[in-house]
């Protein structure tokens, strides 16, 4: 049996990740080493560092997607090795994969999701609308390209309105609007109230308020304003 | 798994009910049954039937056999392909890491797998009664078999269909992986297949006995240990 885990409360505190002394090892490959990472509700925390450094791998640890080989932690609240489904529930992890079905329309992958989650289909229009790409809603997802591909992935982000939003290299391969699309999300996240942690290469959007730590070696070697 | 709505969250029966329609939608767009699974079914039966003559003996007692050997592979392809489709851009990670029952994926993608070879076992059922003057004896025991042979096919692939997507050499891992399991419905469905077809109902009726059991065993499973076999 499974509870639904949405309307589990969550426990009141004020920090959604706090992740304490994590390592993952691949085989025997170390991809983050002892990394500690915390970030209060409603902040935005941008991870920088070169390829190799542990930053993917550490979103897809705090995302429940990946179990940490040691350490553990809690993520707005639940533990992260107990409660995965309840951080399922309020979590969401981009990434340049977008997750849509390729012979679906637009519509029809957001109305899927609306129908696994029980989310009402009525947002859909407002979310590709808000995204851009209300114009092609009906339009199948293999004839898009990335950068129309992420802005549906974001529509869908939309319409889930996660409490932690975890986006690793949401920049990938994408063209101007789709930059925009990811820009304005993240500028929207404060006001929100959502928690972002962000892997990227890219310049941060232009006044976004946020605080940037370094990884290198599978460490969070120092943080920068 | 829950089968009962939480309040604003759907049952799981209702989240396997949107992966079956999700992968039929997407089976009927992609045409891989009508394109790949007919044509490769056909192929087998018409090459057999040359193999083996004219011979009206030897086409009635093998045609149950080459029918079940057609609905086995085609299930192997059927099952790759329901996951095939997941990996594509990532979204089996997506659904691993949505707020749902994970029974409910398997539940869903198994009634795809199901729907899929039923139609197929329907085209390939009128081939062999053409081709190899296959008798139908008793059409509900018949029909039985094919339904719960098919059944538990459906389930076995989709149980191992998602262990194969972790592996780097699925293709070749997933047909060792299946293969030796589903055995007992390969002989549970020939026999009741050739009994059936000579009309010898009650004889029938014990090897649709096991193919029951054996649904009922891999669906109970797969509900059970699916979640744990999709995570990390």
């Amino acid at each position: 049996m499974q509870r639904p885990a949405s309307h589990v409360s969550a426990p009141p505190t004020t920090v959604a990740v706090d992740l304490v002394g994590v390592t993952r090892l691949f085989g025997t490959v170390p991809a983050v080493v002892r990394a500690d990472l915390r970030v209060e509700r409603g902040e935005t925390v941008v991870l920088r560092g070169p390829n190799g450094a542990g930053k993917s791998t550490l979103l897809r640890i705090a995302a429940t997607a990946l179990s940490p080989t040691y350490g553990g932690g809690t993520v707005l609240g639940f533990d992260l090795l107990r409660e995965r489904e309840q951080i399922r529930a309020r979590a969401e992890l981009m990434t340049h994969s977008t997750r849509l079905y390729e012979d679906l329309t637009a519509a029809e992958n957001l109305r899927l999701w609306c129908r696994l989650l029980g989310i009402g289909p009525e947002g859909i229009d407002a979310a590709l609308d808000r995204v851009g790409m209300l114009e092609v809603a009906g339009e199948r997802v293999r004839g898009f390209s990335q950068g129309m591909r992420q802005r549906v992935a974001i529509a869908r982000v939309l319409l889930r309105a996660p409490e932690l939003l975890l986006l690793d290299e949401p920049y990938t391969g994408l063209d101007s609007e789709a930059r925009y699309a990811v820009d304005d999300l993240l500028r929207r996240a404060p006001s929100e109230g959502r928690t972002v942690v962000l892997a990227t290469h890219h310049p941060a959007p232009q006044g976004l308020e946020h605080r940037t730590l370094h990884m290198d070696g599978g460490r969070i070697v120092r943080e920068a304003p | 798994m829950s089968a009962v709505a939480s309040p604003g969250r759907p049952g799981s029966f209702r989240q396997a009910a949107a992966i079956l329609a999700k992968d039929l939608r997407i089976e009927v767009r992609g045409r891989h049954a009508a394109g790949t699974l007919l044509p490769f079914a056909a192929t087998l039966l018409i090459a057999f039937g040359f193999a083996f003559g004219p011979g009206r003996e030897v086409l009635e007692r093998t045609a149950p056999g080459l029918l079940w050997m057609a609905v086995l592979f085609s299930a192997v392809m059927a099952s790759r392909r329901a996951y095939q489709t997941e990996t594509e851009d990532g979204a089996l990670e997506g659904l691993l890491l949505a707020p749902i029952d994970k029974a409910a994926v398997f539940l869903g993608k198994a009634a795809a797998v199901t729907v899929e070879l039923l139609a197929l076992v329907v085209a390939v059922l009128v081939m062999v009664v053409a081709l190899f003057d296959l008798s139908i004896g008793s059409p509900l025991p018949l029909v039985a078999a094919f339904a719960l042979g098919v059944v538990g096919l459906a389930a076995v692939g989709s149980l191992f269909g998602v262990v194969a997507e972790s592996a780097r050499t699925r293709e070749a891992v997933f047909p060792m992986l299946v293969l030796p399991l589903v055995t007992p419905v390969l002989i549970a469905g020939v026999r009741a297949t050739d009994l059936a077809a000579a009309g010898r109902t009650s004889e029938a009726a014990q090897w649709l006995g096991l193919l029951l059991a054996f649904d009922v065993v891999f669906l109970s499973i797969g509900v059970l240990v699916f979640g744990y076999l999709m995570e990390d």
